[in-house]
């Protein structure tokens, strides 16, 4: 397989994740793509407007990338702290609607500024390797920390907070458990994971424009996480590589590309009602194998 | 958690028939063809055949594909390898990396000048030479060495067609401005279209920001009618633009209009219909050029798709695969040339002996091709249906004519055509 | 009072459109408590086989180029006939992608994505058989009306009000068949629960059939009816509106009906008010509009205060 498209891969693995986040406790949001675009803007603007980050070396330097990402991350983490407070109040097809309405206003502000580019966006953004391999170590690095916390979560306290809270949140409240926080929690760190990609999918895709997280996004998203499974952070990471490489392994229908692209995504749901990867999918096959084997980060079948 | 039932019988059958449908249809595609024996080399293209731009990409492969049947059998020989590259950077960006594992010696494509800026730079890396079919936009040539376009860039083109509505109504005073503001191409146009009004005096009295998802424009219409213009200029693209101007008539506004080159698309006949009539269109090609490349390619169009005119990105199209094939065989030539020692040459050019064809450039190593084709190619100039072309040393195209025509719409309002106004372009310096 | 009634004149222009397409949309999540994903193709449908009926033929491009029907119809025979194909489709819909996941109990999220991949085929599909180049129904489709109306010195084109007029005489004949009808009153207790509804004797997938049928019904005429406002402007027509589409249902009330109207008419007003110079932050205004709306009251204007769906 092709390297750039592994690269995209992992990419929408880390999206997907990003959605999954909130919804592990029962909060559909859909503002991922709004917050990978503030990622890929603040990349943008900072590595072609700051020459001091080393616009000018040969290969732009790695620590500038750490930079980007670390104030994207701490740019997305502030914004969701703010906006989460607000938003996190409603719930259900409200909440995803509310966050589709920030993601929308976010991308006609981006088209109107004069500093983002407007329509065309920014574009000439360097690049710190010389080929695909060197973004799908980055991406896998990073992938591979954001499953190890997700895993963490799962394990830990707050990790069974959220699922109690996804389960049924008064119960889980009567417990003893700060709904608020443990939501809000789940929020911000979602927009982290978003807006660290953003930065990763500016380099890759060497341009950024208000184009990048639109309603579409909102709902691709949102398909690698049901179609994968939203039970287990595997769920989002292998609906992301699938749903992501699969347009392009159908390249060779022709025009019908799309098409079957289209019955796949119907029918599959049919196939597997609670998405591709479930907990009980694990429980059968550790239950066959005789022994516990942790699943491998990188996404591949258990 | 219930437990999954497999899916019943008529959804595996309809599963099973979905995945056999496509099967046969695919297995019935014709599968590519080589002119026999000769040695082939492989162009790559990549356009958007799927996602809301597929209007753009549908009309370019038309183009490519002509291009190819006519140029594609000639020494050297020349395959085209069509992708997909969707509305959006990533499918393109996976196209255009899909092509470059492959043996191509240059690329068409992509057809946004937004997925340009993601993809381009990739093939530069990769030292293999890009040629724009449709990227209009500032800074698409000065990506890299090995990027270069045939579509004119905006600044070129937009400000002929407010010169030639002067022309036809030297009262002009107030000018509206409409433009998609979500397009690359439009905003890129409009700044143009603004700087040119200012500069031939006259007065800008309203700028309304569209979108190309937009078909309702009462408002704007309605706002920009109390300003009283006396000509409106829009940069669109044609489905937008097109409903805009049929709104515009039939809110009452009966004073010039002029369109920039996104709307120059036989396209926009359906959708204004005869309220397209009298519209100004600046143009980068024009079917009524009397050219004896251009009637051919008009010729061979229509044997196609009837009699109707083909659009300005199939010609944009046509010409970028004609442009690729002339510097290949300008370079087959000289490197056959190189190999024979110099009597022979002299030789051979004595007895009127030609070296096989097409033998140097499949026996060149890939990357020295690509780089020696890169160098041809910036070099020629070219007789093409757009008119003469040639390139800048950074690549820009350099267009010998440019166009203003009127839209003359007939009886039924259905069709028209693209009328030449009389006063050709001033050439450009 | 004359910049008063032209601002309303602009609102309601827009907003018929919205209002149009909203009609069906809200219908299936009234029902279902789902979004249709696939609403907007089922719309670009309508639009394509009003196109064809009144005796359009096929562009230059797609496996279909040049065909045309044999006979061709007026516009207003035309148009309920479009629906009902639409209402066919839309039932075919229904049984690929929405009723096994019913039978199964999935996750109601799959419903989003199923009816996102029966989206996705049909506007491919569109593609593949006619091309992506735009369409249109004659101008001159309404010749006996004029093409605008001038009232107290503000204007508006003539269909605009006529999509207003049809979108209300469709709410109108709704409204009777849920509150009026036996199967209307079916309709409502399926939608409360279904569950409880089944067991009153109610036949569950039989209303939700029916829901999807008027639905399709609905957008297939919206869709006719847009198409002879704009251009049919190629296989994503529709989809453009699913996005505005949701903010509507949301604004006026998720599975209201009447709140699918005044949502359409409320936005399209907002987008109205904003001045011209800033014209391109215009649907930031519907959105804000839209966001403020649910931190204040999330059920929307005329929603029931609970609906805990997805």
């Amino acid at each position: 397989m092709e390297t750039g498209l592994l690269v995209q891969m992992l990419l929408g693995s880390l999206l997907g994740l990003s959605v999954y986040l909130p919804l592990r406790c029962g909060q559909l949001s859909l503002a991922t793509p709004g917050f990978y675009a503030i990622g890929g803007t603040v990349a943008a603007l900072l590595s072609t407007r700051v020459p001091a980050l080393g616009i000018s070396d040969a290969t732009y330097p790695l620590t500038s990338v750490m930079l980007e990402m670390l104030l994207a991350a701490l740019l997305t983490g502030v914004l969701a702290l703010g906006l989460g407070r607000v938003v996190l109040r409603l719930r259900g097809i409200y909440l995803a609607i509310a966050t589709i309405a920030l993601v929308e206003i976010l991308r006609v502000v981006t088209l109107n500024l004069e500093f983002t580019g407007g329509a065309l966006g920014i574009f000439g953004i360097p690049q710190p390797f010389s080929g695909p391999e060197g973004y799908a170590a980055l991406t896998f690095v990073v992938l591979a920390v954001v499953c190890w916390l997700c895993d963490r979560l799962e394990k830990t306290r707050p990790g069974r907070a959220m699922a109690a809270i996804r389960d049924d949140e008064l119960a889980a409240a009567s417990q003893g458990i700060n709904t608020a926080d443990t939501k809000l929690m789940a929020f911000v760190l979602s927009a982290l994971v978003a807006g660290v990609t953003g930065v990763v999918a500016a380099h890759f895709l060497n341009s950024w424009n208000a184009k990048l997280g639109n309603f579409d996004a909102s709902i691709t998203t949102l398909a690698f996480v049901v179609f994968g499974g939203s039970r287990t952070w595997l769920g989002p990471v292998f609906g992301g590589l699938l749903l992501t490489a699969l347009p392009e392994l159908l390249r060779p229908v022709g025009d019908l590309r799309l098409i079957v692209f289209g019955a796949v995504i119907l029918v599959g749901p049919l196939f597997f009602p609670q998405g591709l990867i479930t907990p009980e999918l694990f429980q059968t096959l550790r239950r066959r194998m005789g022994r516990s084997a942790a699943p491998s980060p990188q996404g591949g079948r258990p | 958690m219930p437990p999954i039932k497999p899916p019943s019988l008529p959804f595996t059958a309809l599963a099973v028939g979905l995945v056999g449908a496509c099967g046969v249809l695919v297995g019935c595609q014709p599968a590519s063809r080589s002119p026999s024996g000769s040695p082939t080399l492989t162009l790559g293209a990549v356009v958007a055949l799927t996602g809301n731009a597929s209007l753009i990409g549908q009309d370019q492969r038309v183009g490519l594909e002509l291009a190819e049947a006519e140029f594609g059998g000639r020494a050297p020989a020349l395959t085209l390898r069509l992708e997909d590259g969707g509305s959006d950077e990533q499918t393109a960006t996976t196209a255009f990396r899909r092509l470059l594992q492959q043996p191509v010696v240059a690329l068409v494509g992509p057809s946004l000048s937004q997925q340009a800026f993601a993809v381009d730079p990739i093939a530069d890396r990769a030292g293999v030479p890009v040629l724009g079919a449709s990227n209009t936009a500032i800074g698409i040539p000065e990506i890299g060495p090995f990027v270069s376009r045939i579509s004119a860039p905006v600044s070129r083109v937009a400000p002929l067609s407010i010169q030639a509505a002067k022309r036809l109504n030297p009262k002009l005073k107030r000018v509206a401005v409409f433009f998609a503001q979500d397009d690359a191409y439009s905003t890129s146009e409009t700044k143009i279209f603004q700087k040119s009004i200012q500069g031939l005096g006259l007065k800008l009295v309203t700028v309304q920001r569209t979108s190309t998802a937009d078909i309702d424009f009462q408002k704007p219409i309605a706002d920009t009618l109390q300003t009283k213009p006396d000509l409106i200029v829009i940069s669109a693209l044609p489905n937008d633009g097109g409903n805009l101007v049929r709104q515009l008539r039939e809110m009452g506004y009966t004073g010039l209009i002029a369109a920039g080159n996104g709307m120059n698309s036989p396209n926009i006949y359906s959708v204004c219909q005869r309220y397209c009539d009298g519209l100004l269109i600046a143009q980068a090609y024009s079917p009524e050029t009397q050219t004896a490349v251009n009637r051919r390619f008009v010729q061979r169009y229509q044997q196609q798709h009837g009699d109707t005119a083909p659009p300005q990105f199939t010609a944009q199209a046509y010409a970028a695969l004609q442009v690729i094939h002339e510097a290949l065989s300008r370079l087959d030539r000289q490197e056959s040339l190189k190999r024979l020692s110099p009597n022979l040459v002299s030789k051979a050019q004595k007895l009127q002996i030609q070296p096989p064809k097409g033998q140097a450039l499949v026996s060149m190593p890939l990357p020295d091709l690509r780089r020696a084709l890169n160098t041809v190619l910036l070099q020629g100039t070219y007789d093409t249906p757009l008119g003469e072309i040639r390139f800048t040393p950074e690549g820009e195209v350099i267009q010998k004519d440019f166009y203003v025509a009127r839209v003359k719409m007939d009886a039924s309002g259905k069709t028209g055509r693209f009328a030449l106004l009389p006063n050709p372009s001033p050439t450009q310096p | 009072m004359e910049g008063l009634l032209q601002l309303l004149f602009n609102g309601l222009s827009v907003g018929a459109v919205y209002a149009l397409f909203a009609l069906g949309y809200t219908l299936v999540f009234s029902v279902l408590g789902v979004i249709n994903f696939a609403h907007g193709a089922i719309f670009t449908l309508g639009a394509y086989f009003t196109y064809f009926l009144i005796g359009g033929a096929v562009g230059a491009n797609g496996l279909m180029a040049g065909l045309q029907l044999p006979f061709s119809l007026p516009f207003w025979l035309a148009l309920p006939l479009a629906g009902l194909g639409a209402a066919a489709v839309a039932l075919v819909g229904e049984r690929i992608a929405f009723r096994p996941l019913r039978d199964r109990g999935s996750d109601p999220l799959q419903a989003l994505i199923t009816s996102l991949g029966a989206g996705v085929i049909l506007v491919n599909l569109i593609q593949l058989l006619v091309g992506a180049e735009s369409y249109s129904i004659p101008v001159g489709t309404l010749e006996a009306l004029p093409v605008a109306l001038s009232i107290a010195g503000a204007k508006v084109r003539t269909v605009q009000v006529l999509l207003l007029v049809i979108a209300g005489l469709l709410l109108v004949a709704l409204s009777i068949w849920i509150d009026g009808s036996r199967s209307g009153k079916a309709l409502q207790a399926v939608s409360e629960d279904p569950v409880t509804a089944q067991l009153l004797g109610i036949n569950s997938g039989r209303m939700i059939q029916i829901a999807f049928g008027i639905s399709g019904f609905l957008a297939g005429v919206a869709g006719g009816l847009v198409g002879l406002s704009v251009s049919i402007a190629g296989p994503y027509f529709g989809i453009g509106y699913g996005l505005k589409g949701l903010g509507v249902l949301v604004l006026g009330g998720l599975g209201s009906v009447p709140g699918a109207v005044l949502g359409g008419l409320i936005i399209g007003l907002a987008e109205a008010c904003v001045p011209s110079h800033l014209s391109g932050y215009k649907d930031a205004v519907a959105f804000g509009f839209l966001f403020l709306m649910l931190l204040i009251r999330p059920q929307g204007l005329l929603g029931r205060p609970l609906a805990e769906k997805v």
